[in-house]
């Protein structure tokens, strides 16, 4: 495993000297920035009127956790559904068009090392993103009380969820040449796994009770299901494990897809 | 050094490279000759553990490459086709990152970097960007990224493809250089081309292959003691239909 830094780092520094590690990152904290203001004023103006109404009971219910903190993480979690797959579309594909995907796989490291390295590369990516991202409720810490483990959790939740999108990024990057295409197939792919859930509730809503069983497998499969409860502030082993799973599944399939070079 | 024995691989029924066995000797320069499409690319990527073989095996230094992969991967100093190079990275970053690849030990990277620098001239670009190199000097790094680790073995796919004269002369030159250079020892090079003189300049002995087949595999003073141009022979082997053994076309030569 003693390959693994030497590829995440070069992977790493390649990202910084392209365009899109700031295109991302731009846009990530424009997006963040905006969500963020919204929310806050949404926020006050929400006190100013249970305060004018006198809705007390209301009004001691009103926290910056639920009603700040928690909407904001779920938007930028679909902000990550389509700029993860930006930043692991050329993991891959890139190396294919270089040609240097021959010096790797003629070099002694071992596929598991390569893979390994591009994830961590993303993976780091994605945890300087989350950082970045955590200014935004450390400023409520500034003016504000908001629970810290509770915030923690929920951050927690979206370097989870951007792990296991890091993975599919790979897998989709690992399977064409084109960074394109590998963008746009790895978007899907975490579409679908993020609307499972939806799909389920429409189910239900439908009257379709005999798919009742149908209805709770999506809601498990689903990412944004596991990510609510640590938006929540519960970090429950079901969770973890559900994104491990996912991570370990589709690293061992890119490693498969990678390896495949070598059998046509 | 280099053993293969009875290499084949076969896409479907495509046949592209049948039952090819040959060895090299410690110090030896091969010349891996053919028209294109004749199997080089195929037999070497198979040689450097890039595409495993349908039938038969390959042992580099020792180490079998499908059973012993990462040492047998360390002996070789590879070149494909087009250079493996990332077009963002300087020459020097490329080159110590390649060193990390191929188990160059910490404390010797840098010495070996600088080493291959001097001896692929590309010490006054070290700090250029590999993408804003010409193609000469883009070359120059591939044969560097091959000689970094300081290999038994070399592997060059065409290593003059697409050069003009005056740079495949130089890049000639050092692949001679670089062959003759190893610590006292010399290396083993099996190098593919097109160019019949290249081979006469810096190779001591011919393999031809045509049609996935070894056509041809003797020294290149025998061959010159014929009498027959290089071209000569090239020609005739590659246009027989049914390919003979190699001594048998060394028999039948007028």
């Amino acid at each position: 495993m003693k390959h693994v830094g030497a590829i995440a780092g070069r992977e790493l520094n390649s990202l910084f000297v392209s365009p899109v590690a700031y295109a991302v990152m731009t846009l990530f904290a424009v997006l963040a920035g905006f969500f963020f203001l919204s929310g806050v004023l949404q926020f006050q103006e929400y006190v100013i009127r249970l305060q004018s109404f006198q809705a007390m009971e209301q009004l001691e219910e009103l926290n910056l956790n639920d009603h700040v903190i928690a909407p904001f993480l779920h938007v930028m979690s679909v902000v990550l559904l389509f700029l993860v797959p930006g930043i692991t579309m050329g993991l891959f594909a890139s190396e294919k068009t270089n040609g240097t995907l021959e010096l790797l796989l003629t070099s002694p490291i071992t596929i598991w090392e390569l893979v390994l390295g591009k994830f961590l590369a993303a993976v780091a990516f994605i945890a300087i993103l989350v950082l970045l991202l955590a200014l935004f409720p450390a400023l409520l810490f500034i003016y504000g009380d908001p629970e810290w483990g509770k915030t923690a959790a929920g951050m927690l939740g979206l370097l989870l969820m951007g792990m296991a999108y890091a993975s599919i990024g790979a897998f989709a990057s690992s399977v064409t040449q084109s960074q394109f295409v590998a963008f746009f197939l790895a978007f899907v792919l975490l579409l679908v796994l993020w609307m499972l859930g939806f799909l389920a509730d429409l189910g239900a809503a439908g009257g379709a009770t005999s798919s009742e069983h149908v209805g709770d497998l999506l809601r498990y499969l689903s990412t944004a299901d596991h990510f609510e409860g640590m938006v929540m502030g519960l970090v429950d082993t079901k969770d973890l494990a559900y994104f491990g799973v996912i991570v370990v599944a589709f690293l061992a399939l890119t490693k498969a897809a990678v390896e495949s070079v070598r059998w046509r | 050094m280099i053993e293969a024995s009875g290499l084949s691989k076969r896409y479907g029924d495509l046949v592209a490279v049948d039952d090819v066995s040959f060895s090299v000797q410690p110090g030896e320069v091969v010349g891996f000759l053919g028209p294109n499409g004749a199997g080089k690319t195929t037999t070497m990527r198979m040689l450097t553990g890039f595409l495993p073989p349908t039938d038969g095996r390959a042992v580099i230094d020792g180490h079998d490459i499908f059973s012993d992969p990462l040492a047998a991967r360390r002996a070789i100093g590879y070149l494909p086709e087009s250079p493996p190079v990332y077009p963002e990275m300087s020459v020097e970053d490329y080159l110590l990152y390649v060193s990390k690849l191929k188990d160059v030990p910490r404390r010797q990277r840098s010495g070996a970097v600088d080493r291959a620098h001097e001896r692929c001239g590309l010490t006054d670009v070290r700090r250029r960007v590999i993408g804003a190199l010409s193609k000469g000097y883009r070359q120059r790094v591939g044969l560097a990224q091959a000689i970094v680790h300081d290999p038994p073995v070399m592997i060059l796919d065409e290593p003059t493809v697409g050069l003009d004269p005056i740079q495949i002369r130089e890049i000639r030159t050092l692949i001679g250089e670089l062959a003759g250079i190893r610590e006292g020892k010399a290396r083993t090079v099996i190098l593919s081309t097109h160019i019949l003189p290249e081979v006469e300049a810096i190779c001591q002995r011919v393999i031809i292959m045509h049609r996935g087949r070894k056509a041809l595999d003797a020294p290149l003073a025998d061959l010159q003691r014929g009498g027959a141009s290089l071209e000569e022979i090239f020609a005739r082997t590659t246009a027989r239909e049914v390919v003979v053994p190699a001594d048998a076309t060394l028999e039948a030569r007028p």
